[in-house]
């Protein structure tokens, strides 16, 4: 969210610092001096053709790569004021506080109720069953999801539609107060209309959540970020003000990707 | 710029310069054809300029539909949308210019330049409209060249066409004042005078357009102060 004064836009304040960052998967350099601030309640979108490094950036910002044998990084990311690569960081709270939505909604084959549930059980959080129905419609809510499934509770969240089973997704990573949500491409698998109501609430969770999106969808990254940054060839080519990315980017190969020159 | 991986998207872009760039070649011809009229209060000639601006207008209408088929399809960004949108409103200037021409030839035809004493006066329109042409010409070859080279020139030419303008109202005034009986015949040469300066805008507004497409940025406010400041005594 920007705050004009004037016809000067001062964007939020940063949140996470990315500096030198470089990712390995074995001999194969995936990432090179990848430099990137992301403010805090807004929006940044992340965009590139395929194989750009766009997911694996995406993927350091909760250690996600960390899963994979082969991945190494190098250099820093610090969020809040804390590297999360610090080798005392708890990798488990790290996710809670940044969680992730990938592609394809993967709700557990539980009930939607214990999707939303599982991350605070996980934490020791609202053992008491009364505040954890509370925290439950709270998240759902958030999820925009709450007046078409409250009847719905005990069915296995892998019986709702593809966008709900994604806003559920995205209900479980609310359910555990995170402050950053990374989103892979959460509208791919989607039709129009569930990509529209994440999209709605994309902007509504912004006002409390900071969101880093991956998309191919350029329309996507100027209908809901306030930030977007173009990667090419493992490379952050530019980042900058949405509007103005779309606009009139500084850097030619940012204006051939965005128009469709460029593979 | 290379060309994009969809070439109908650029079949398309280039269907949009085209009707710009024709609209452009026939207000031109079109103002010519008042700098002829004027120099040889020819009616026909107006009456010409006045049939042929349905084809002016089509053209606007043609722009305007691609517009909306490519908005609406392709989703363009950056410096295509940036041509796109500007074609919008590119095609209502062109379409104004020649509306303007239309005027000018209505006031021929009905008279105007059949006053005896106005000959110092028509000289001047017809040097306006000669400085109004060239500066259409320049900014609209910066359109076709996807340059914006003349911009600033066109912005300070116009300050002179403003001059010769308050120049033509002051004559024009002074003939009223001196012979009022004259004032129906004298009146259609100060439309005639405010149609030119009003074409001599839209160059002005077509070199803002241009610039927007080819850098991105508007012409700021600074510089146009800055060109106003050096024209202004």
């Amino acid at each position: 969210m920007d705050i004009t004064e004037g016809d000067i836009k001062i964007n939020n304040q940063p949140i996470i610092h990315c500096s030198d960052v470089n990712v390995f998967y074995e001999e194969k350099q995936a990432l090179f001096d990848v430099d990137l601030v992301i403010n805090e309640k807004e929006v940044t979108s992340l965009i590139g053709p395929s194989g750009c490094g766009k997911s694996t950036f995406i993927r350091c910002l909760n250690r996600m790569n960390d899963v994979i044998e082969t991945c190494s990084i190098n250099g820093s990311i610090v969020i809040n004021g804390q590297d999360i690569y610090d080798p005392e960081v708890d990798v488990v709270e790290l996710r809670a506080k940044i969680g992730m939505v990938f592609q394809k909604p993967n709700p557990f084959p539980k009930s939607v109720y214990d999707n939303v549930a599982y991350g605070p059980k996980l934490h020791g959080k609202f053992l008491n069953k009364s505040d954890m129905n509370n925290k439950v419609e709270e998240s759902l809510v958030r999820a925009g999801l709450w007046d078409e499934i409250k009847d719905r509770l005990n069915e296995p969240g892998t019986a709702l539609s593809g966008g709900q089973q994604q806003r559920l997704c995205i209900a479980r990573a609310i359910a555990v107060d995170p402050e950053i949500i990374l989103m892979d491409e959460p509208c791919s698998a989607l039709d129009p209309i569930a990509t529209a109501r994440i999209e709605e609430l994309i902007d509504d969770l912004k006002v409390n959540y900071t969101i880093v999106i991956v998309t191919h969808s350029m329309q996507q990254a100027a209908r809901v970020s306030q930030r977007t940054a173009f990667f090419h060839l493992g490379k952050l080519i530019e980042v900058g003000d949405t509007e103005k990315i779309f606009r009139s980017p500084e850097n030619e190969q940012t204006e051939a990707y965005v128009t469709g020159r460029y593979g | 710029m290379s060309e994009h991986i969809v070439s109908s998207f650029d079949e398309e872009l280039n269907g949009i310069s085209d009707g710009i760039i024709t609209m452009g070649a026939l207000v031109l011809e079109a103002l010519k054809r008042v700098e002829t009229t004027l120099k040889n209060n020819d009616h026909n000639l107006a009456q010409e300029i006045i049939d042929s601006d349905n084809q002016i207008n089509d053209l606007g209408q043609s722009v305007e539909n691609k517009v909306f088929n490519i908005l609406a399809s392709r989703q363009p960004m950056a410096v295509d949308l940036r041509l796109v949108f500007s074609a919008v409103k590119m095609a209502l200037y062109l379409e104004r210019c020649g509306d303007m021409c239309k005027g000018i030839s209505k006031r021929i035809i009905k008279g105007a330049l059949n006053e005896a004493d106005s000959e110092d006066t028509i000289n001047h329109l017809i040097n306006m409209s000669i400085k109004v042409h060239s500066n259409l010409a320049l900014v609209l070859d910066d359109y076709g060249n996807k340059n914006c080279q003349n911009a600033l020139k066109v912005w300070r030419s116009d300050s002179e066409i403003d001059s010769l303008y308050s120049g033509v109202l002051t004559e024009i005034l002074n003939a009223i004042k001196s012979n009022p009986d004259a004032i129906n015949t004298l009146v259609p040469l100060l439309f005639i005078a405010r149609y030119l300066e009003r074409v001599g805008d839209q160059a002005t507004n077509i070199a803002e357009e241009t610039h927007f497409i080819v850098t991105g940025e508007d012409l700021t406010d600074e510089a146009k102060i800055q060109i106003e400041n050096e024209t202004t005594f």
